[in-house]
């Protein structure tokens, strides 16, 4: 394509983008740079709000443990969401007839707000008064009825339960549209040769499967990094209890928005940009690797 | 044309269509922003009251009688969004005139963005109670900002028909206090009620269970001035009490959350609730038939004092938009604001404690809490004196209470961490 | 999709020697797969089923008996988040910014994404990464310089200025899968269509479009949700009642409403069921597309 033709067709996008999302993202990182009283900017402090981030309470604390809570539902969502998605999507491959009632059914939490689903699930999880303690003392399971959202040890996985479940819509149907252009004749042909299901699919789909794989995981890893809405609303703004489902976004708000620092806009902005930091670091890096492999695939 | 492009053509109609509907749609009236003539305007006020909207509504229709050709336009966001709410709308234009605006140490980033105007020689508060005006003032400058727009008073909430039916009267001795427990954890029932899952109830209950053991008011002087910090021995036997009485709180009680606490005290589940006036209206609401009184909770044993306390703040205030186009009117309905007939209403119609000195009661509870605090106050520490930087003195406290009551860290680790965290930013007044 | 199959060596020779018979698909799995599929979307359901039943009981029982079956259906609380929850002009609100942010941000991605996946110059590739950094910074931590941009432009409480917010900030995700999946067509395509005296925007449109129809679906889907379903940019961008949108609805309502449960699920059923609706007719038009896509 010529770069004249190539240059028009991007240029909406870019205006959009670029006006919208780009320039106030752009000042949003610069404020980190300055000090702030409430909302009038001061001066240019160069990097003094990111050593503030290092070097004094809460954040020597709190940031270290929020960043190692986002990783940690990176990898729980990596291993239930999206195993969970391929796995769905693998079996719905083949049922054309029942693929879309179920794939809607799948889909159903998604469609839910965030905050609806954190409301929903505190009063699920009550141990005064949900169904979900009742239920399991009932059955007789009464050592099973812990405070779910109550309980450090138990807080953290619940959201990323409750985050599997809300979302595994999303790798069913991502993996189910890169099952869809893996050639037929080639797992038909490993098929007619005596191969299982499984070795069809390790040998043949798989390989097929990884720059799909690889979108997802990088999606995933960027999910992971930003999550606000689901924390939020299953553990406000502190990441109750004791801060076990703290997450970096959540440190941005409280910091910018609920207490008394006068730089509170100065310092969640350092936060801000360290956030962005990582999570382009991390997705450049991946990126990376997965377009060399797309390459060699093409080739 | 293929079928693509057909719904491509589609597509873009659609878009079209919604982007001129959108466009074409009137912008916001000019009901915000005190627009209008003189004669007529038009007053927006913001709140994080969303659950008094009728009885302000019901408030300021008596100021607009009284003020015609002045209208108020009363909008109230929930409270957890509120501060970013207000931040945007207030730099902003086209904002609102009067804002509801928090106290102490969280007013503080509101004012150094110059967001609101110094109301001295507006509204004359000098015969009000000196730790409320406190609240509306400028740390830096000591200008009054805002007019304070509640008082809250912390003391212990008890359900009359469950202590009769324990033959149990309110507590004026420690020990006393203990056995009321006892007897009602053995008779089945809750005896507190604690939603430790929102962890800002927490400085709140350390405060109504055990103020008298760290010292009150005493206490706060010696902080203020350098001469104790909260490393202090009777501070950190005071963060201990909370501990020795978790067999007397809900089950799990890191789980239960803070709505959870105040549905186990109206449907009579449990029999005492450490809270705040502003409980009061909700549990009329929830449960007329409640048959509800409050105590002051004795001091516990080994305290420097005997003295039971009844621990109160300001909370809440209302200022001045510097932006606002309609300031004078502004000015009106803010002074209107530190007058008696304003401190009656919201005493009456919102069912709190009202800054405004000299303001009577109709409902006996709420006379009660006046009493008490007129007769033992101290203040809440935390909030009146350690929300001005970060980490705030109550969240530290917070969190340290429910790292506590999970068995994490014992009370003198949470005393070290709420100093430590305090004395990045504290200076004392020598 | 490739019309060239590229047979990785250690699949033995293909064609088998006689007639070459279709053999009936099987599902993967057998009954096992599919009871267990079905087990799974009953028990992804169940919280969702949950929350309409406690919206028929009254919420002293909801709190008294947690199990309690909905019988006989109370009414009070759809009532009541009916009137006083004002859900009829919300939604109305929520489907205009939605819709047309969906379209918006589709459409300019689509055309973007071709450009990108097509041209290879250092230029583009530049731009796609610049495309890409959108999606590593969530849009909420900007929300202090959007709402002073649309201030600016006086955007300040409009529709306009929400879809604008919310089609700009979903060019990074459509792009990057849209641009994955136009990788992926041969280049031989275009080249038989530009012998063919075709240009840039009939190739475009007549046939590359068509041939990523499920990744188009795709991002329309996952755009779709996450913009109806945010409640920060509408609390900020917009100031009078009549003009929020669904989540903004339901937070006031909440507040309004802290502890009448009964009285929230109304409110929530209410507000999603509209949506649910919605994407099931939007599903069928979608998997078409899938499955037509699929085939060729």
């Amino acid at each position: 394509m010529s770069r004249r033709s190539g240059f028009l067709f991007v240029a909406p996008a870019l205006l959009l983008f670029g006006i919208f999302v780009l320039y106030p993202m752009a000042s949003a990182l610069s404020y980190a740079f300055f000090a702030w009283q409430g909302t009038t900017r001061g001066g240019f402090v160069g990097l003094e709000n990111f050593v503030a981030l290092f070097t004094q309470e809460p954040f020597t604390t709190q940031l270290p443990r929020a960043f190692g809570h986002n990783i940690a539902f990176f990898v729980g969502t990596m291993l239930i969401q999206n195993t969970l998605g391929l796995g769905i999507a693998v079996l719905l491959h083949k049922r054309a007839r029942t693929r879309r009632m179920l794939q809607t059914l799948y889909a159903m939490p998604y469609l839910v707000s965030p905050i609806v689903i954190g409301y929903l699930w505190t009063l699920l999880l009550s141990p005064t008064f949900g169904p979900v303690n009742a239920l399991l003392r009932k059955v007789g399971l009464d050592s099973l009825a812990l405070p779910w959202l109550g309980d450090p040890s138990t807080a953290l996985w619940v959201v990323v339960l409750v985050s599997a479940w809300q979302w595994v819509g999303f790798p069913v149907l991502l993996y189910g549209a890169a099952l869809g252009g893996v050639p037929e004749e080639l797992s038909e042909a490993a098929r007619v040769d005596g191969a299982s299901h499984w070795q069809t699919f390790r040998s043949i789909v798989f390989p097929l499967l990884v720059p799909a794989i690889g979108t997802v995981s990088i999606l995933t890893f960027i999910f992971a990094m930003e999550a606000f809405a689901l924390p939020y609303a299953l553990g406000g703004s502190t990441g109750s209890p004791a801060g076990a489902t703290d997450f970096i976004s959540l440190l941005f708000y409280r910091t910018a928005f609920e207490n008394g620092s006068t730089n509170a806009i100065g310092i969640s902005s350092a936060i801000a940009a360290l956030l962005f930091l990582v999570i382009f670091g991390g997705a450049v890096v991946a990126t990376r690797v997965l377009r060399r492999h797309q390459d060699r695939v093409a080739a | 044309m293929t079928n693509k492009s057909r719904r491509h053509l589609a597509a873009l109609t659609v878009t079209s269509a919604m982007v001129a509907l959108a466009a074409c749609s009137p912008s916001s009236s000019g009901g915000s922003g005190g627009s209008g003539d003189a004669k007529n305007v038009t007053l927006s006020v913001y709140s994080w009251r969303t659950e008094d909207v009728a009885a302000y509504n019901a408030i300021f229709d008596v100021y607009t009688k009284a003020h015609p050709g002045t209208k108020v336009d009363f909008k109230a966001f929930k409270n957890t969004e509120y501060n970013l709410k207000l931040t945007t709308d207030l730099t902003g234009s086209k904002g609102p005139d009067v804002v509801q605006v928090r106290s102490y140490g969280q007013l503080q980033p509101t004012i150094a963005s110059k967001s609101l105007l110094p109301l001295d020689d507006v509204v004359d508060l000098s015969k009000w109670d000196a730790n409320v005006v406190k609240s509306a003032k400028g740390k830096a400058d000591g200008k009054l900002y805002a007019v304070p727009l509640a008082q809250q008073t912390l003391q212990m909430y008890y359900n009359k028909d469950l202590f009769a039916k324990n033959k149990l009267t309110p507590p004026t001795t420690w020990a006393e206090f203990i056995a009321v427990n006892d007897t009602l954890k053995k008779a089945g029932v809750v005896p507190m009620a604690v939603g430790a899952k929102d962890d800002w109830t927490l400085p709140m209950l350390h405060q109504v269970l055990a103020a008298p053991r760290f010292g009150a008011s005493a206490f706060e002087t010696a902080v203020m001035t350098g001469k104790k910090t909260f490393n202090d021995p009777d501070w950190v036997a005071s963060v201990d009490v909370v501990k020795q009485l978790q067999p007397y709180l809900p089950e799990s009680v890191v789980g239960v959350a803070y709505t959870d606490a105040q549905i186990l005290f109206t449907s009579g589940k449990a029999a005492m609730f450490p809270g705040g006036s502003f409980e009061l209206g909700f549990f009329q609401k929830q449960n007329p038939e409640l048959n509800m009184g409050v105590f002051q909770v004795p001091a516990p044993v080994g305290s420097p004092s005997m003295d039971p306390t009844t621990t109160g703040y300001a909370d809440g205030a209302f200022g001045i938009s510097a932006k606002s186009d309609a300031q004078d009117a502004s000015k009106e309905l803010v002074k209107w604001m530190a007058t008696k007939e304003f401190g009656q209403l919201v005493a009456d119609k919102v069912k709190q404690l009202s800054a405004v000195p000299g303001v009577s009661y109709s409902d006996p509870l709420l006379q009660q809490m006046s009493e008490n605090y007129t007769k033992n106050p101290t203040p809440y520490l935390l909030l009146v004196d350690f929300r001005y930087g970060l980490p705030s003195g109550s969240v530290l406290l917070g969190t340290g209470v429910q790292e506590m009551l999970l068995g994490k860290k014992d009370a003198a680790k949470v005393s070290t961490d709420l100093q430590t965290g305090v004395s990045q930013w504290f200076k004392p007044t020598t | 999709m490739t019309t060239t199959v590229r047979v990785p060596s250690t699949v033995a020779d293909p064609v088998p020697s006689g007639p070459v018979r279709r053999r009936r698909q099987r599902p993967i799995g057998g009954v096992v797969g599919s009871t267990a599929l079905w087990i799974y979307a009953c028990a992804a359901l169940i919280p969702l089923l949950l929350m309409v039943a406690n919206s028929f009981r009254t919420t002293p029982s909801l709190y008294s008996d947690p199990l309690g079956l909905p019988w006989p259906l109370k009414l009070d609380s759809y009532r009541k988040a009916w009137t006083e929850g004002h859900f009829g002009e919300y939604f109305t609100n929520s489907l205009m910014v939605t819709v047309g942010a969906v379209a918006l941000s589709t459409v300019v991605s689509t055309m973007a994404a071709y450009a990108l996946a097509r041209c290879r110059s250092r230029f583009f590739t530049i731009l796609e990464s610049v495309f890409i950094s959108g999606l590593m910074l969530p849009i909420h931590l900007a929300i202090l310089p959007i709402f002073y941009l649309l201030d600016g432009f006086g955007l300040v409480d409009s529709r306009l200025g929400l879809m604008l917010v919310y089609a700009a900030s979903g060019v990074p995700f459509s792009i990057f899968v849209l641009t994955t999946f136009f990788r992926q067509l041969p280049p031989e395509l275009e080249e038989a269509a530009r012998i063919d005296g075709a240009n840039s925007w009939q190739m475009f449109l007549r046939i590359m479009v068509p041939m990523v129809r499920p990744a188009v679906a795709t991002v329309v889907v996952f755009r779709f949700v996450p913009i109806w379903n945010d409640f920060l940019f509408p609390l900020v961008l917009l100031r009078s009642r009549e003009k929020y949108t669904v989540p903004v609805g339901l937070t006031t309502f909440f507040g309004e409403f802290s502890t009448d449960w009964s009285s929230l699920f109304a409110g929530l059923v209410i507000a999603t069921v509209p949506l649910i609706v919605l994407f099931l007719v939007a599903t069928k038009q979608i998997v078409a597309g899938l499955t037509a896509g699929l085939s060729k």
